[in-house]
């Protein structure tokens, strides 16, 4: 009997992201849990690192947030080169992170509904390219 | 219980019909009520389903479940530019004619035997054609459905003769905040979610600001402006014969409640990041990021004057509900449009939706993503009473919910409902009756 074979939509491809520009190179170990290139993603990854990585992560950014943000700026949005898309990622992981840190002091919101059943609808036609 | 009437001065007592009484919880837990939404107001009434931005070149489609209308519609602009939509159905054999959310065609084939139609909805192929015992094309287009555009947003109406147009529809209440500038908010993000809970108890929920210093006591309630008391009072409410407004005031030093700052720029900036600075930096680098980032200028004089009708420099956003599911807020540069489809008496789709003006540097990106993460944590704590609330309901302890003057909205909507089954139901009766006399 033939054998039906069942081809599994492919996962993502995680490409091996790009280094970091020099000044940025001890955000280095934060690359492999924070440049997530979907809100799905990052928000999965905030409700599974635990706070204390978060803070560690906050701790790193923050200072630096508005040195990386000068330096991404010098492309515009619509043509950001693979080099700058892994900071870029890193720096839409900090917005993820900023309530956890700012409003509730914990990974979730306070009492809240599963973030898990609120789907980020990821393929909207109106959502940015990044 | 007695209705103490709303003393002079109150928006409750602005509005004298819809009384000061108690709200009865049948209406929140009762299948047989539902049926008569559906029959009367769901089925007969402008549903708003999408923004013309999704689908902008011909042949762009996407398709919207609506089960309080049994049914689901493609809307598809066609190759004139206009937008169309029709039900999903076959006109051969039935089955459904789009399979996917969302697509781009030429045509619309039906998997099953091949029948094709053109972005009208017209019948232009059948396989096998002679087979058939003289089948006139124009007898089997696809079934269309009322359409049309308010400022943008796609309406669909399935009642085949619509009692009143889109225009006649929004006009009375929203005809003065024609002009807002949606067409310059092109960046949208979308989340769904289905809810165990009646349709209206969760629309309830976003219809007031009372809740908002407790349910979002960690998050924003610092962004609403307080009065004395620390409650937040609106500006103003507005109640028509089917849609209802209110406006609410923001904290000009809070990030979250001083929106226009990232357009503005200047002294709205600096009052934003006089507090945001040391207590929310994360907050206040993201504005920083997002100063002259948009690819439009949104000047808040240039607003239509129905937007921020109380004229308040304090002004944070218009919460607008267009009956009956459709909750549109609009802010200096920002809007969030959230539909409340209801799905069984105790189920709920939220589509929740919003649009910013597009950015055009990798910073003010930084920026919607921080306002876009706070605003879906804050719609987390929104969610988080519904199912609870919905089980309460339920256990049939309490017949009765009590409202304060700054509830007024929830009042409005349980009458406009209450109303319009009243009036729909009488028309049935005399139809009924009318039909009888006649047979006897």
């Amino acid at each position: 009997m033939e054998q039906k074979v069942i081809v599994m939509a492919k996962r993502e491809a995680r490409t091996v992201p790009v280094a970091l520009p020099e000044a940025f190179s001890d955000l280095t170990c934060f690359i492999g849990t924070w440049a997530l290139p979907t809100e799905t993603q990052r928000n999965t990854q905030r409700h599974t690192v635990g706070m204390e990585a978060i803070v560690e992560f906050k701790d790193a950014m923050l200072p630096k947030v508005d040195e990386v943000v000068a330096w991404l700026n010098q492309y515009e949005l619509a043509s950001l080169p693979e080099e700058a898309k892994t900071l870029m990622y890193l720096l839409l992981s900090f917005a993820e992170i900023a309530p956890a840190v700012e409003f509730y002091q914990q990974p979730a919101v306070i009492d809240g509904y599963d973030p898990r059943r609120f789907v980020a609808d990821e393929t909207f036609t109106m959502r940015p390219a990044i | 219980m007695n209705e103490t009437p709303a003393p002079e001065g109150t928006l409750t007592a602005r509005y004298a019909h819809l009384g000061s009484g108690l709200i009865p919880v049948e209406p929140y837990i009762s299948a047989e009520y539902y049926e008569r939404e559906k029959a009367h107001i769901f089925k007969k009434t402008w549903l708003q389903v999408g923004r013309v931005e999704e689908i902008p070149a011909a042949g762009d489609y996407f398709v919207k479940k609506l089960d309080a209308c049994d049914t689901e519609i493609i809307v598809v602009r066609n190759k004139q530019g206009q937008i169309r939509a029709m039900h999903n159905v076959c006109s051969h054999r039935l089955n459904q004619i789009a399979y996917d959310r969302t697509g781009h065609t030429r045509k619309f084939f039906c998997k099953f035997h091949g029948w094709a139609y053109d972005l009208d909805g017209n019948l232009t192929g059948v396989p096998d054609e002679k087979c058939f015992f003289g089948i006139d094309f124009k007898d089997y287009a696809l079934t269309r459905v009322a359409c049309d555009v308010w400022q943008g947003f796609i309406f669909v109406n399935m009642d085949p003769e619509p009692k009143m147009s889109l225009d006649d529809f929004m006009k009375p209440m929203y005809g003065d905040i024609e002009g807002y500038p949606f067409d310059k908010m092109t960046v949208g993000f979308a989340w769904e979610t289905v809810v165990d809970c009646n349709w209206k108890l969760a629309l309830d929920a976003f219809q007031e600001a009372y809740h908002v210093a407790y349910v979002h006591g960690n998050s924003i309630a610092d962004a609403i402006d307080r009065s004395e008391g620390g409650s937040m009072p609106p500006l103003d409410a507005l109640c028509g014969d089917l849609h209802r407004r209110l406006s609410l005031a923001g904290n000009q030093k809070s990030v979250y409640g001083n929106p226009k700052a990232v357009t503005s720029g200047g002294a709205a900036a600096s009052e934003a990041l006089s507090d945001a600075g040391s207590k929310r930096p994360i907050a206040a680098s993201a504005l920083r990021a997002g100063i002259g980032s948009a690819r439009h200028a949104f000047p808040l004089d240039a607003l239509p004057k129905g937007v921020n009708w109380t004229q308040s420099p304090n002004w944070l956003f218009d919460i607008n509900v267009v009956f009956p599911d459709f909750y549109l807020s609009l802010r200096p540069n920002y809007c969030q449009a959230y539909n409340f489809r209801p799905i069984a008496h105790n189920r709920t789709l939220l589509e929740a939706r919003v649009y910013y003006p597009e950015m055009t540097t990798p910073g003010g990106r930084f920026f919607l993503e921080y306002m876009k993460v706070a605003l879906r944590d804050v719609l987390l704590e929104d969610l988080s009473t519904l199912e609870r609330t919905q089980r309460a309901a339920e256990t049939g302890v309490k017949k009765f919910m009590v409202l304060q003057d700054n509830e007024l909205l929830v009042r409005h909507s349980y009458h406009v409902i209450e109303r319009l089954l009243a009036e729909a139901e009488a028309e049935v009766n005399t139809a009924v009756s009318k039909a009888e006399a006649v047979t006897e």
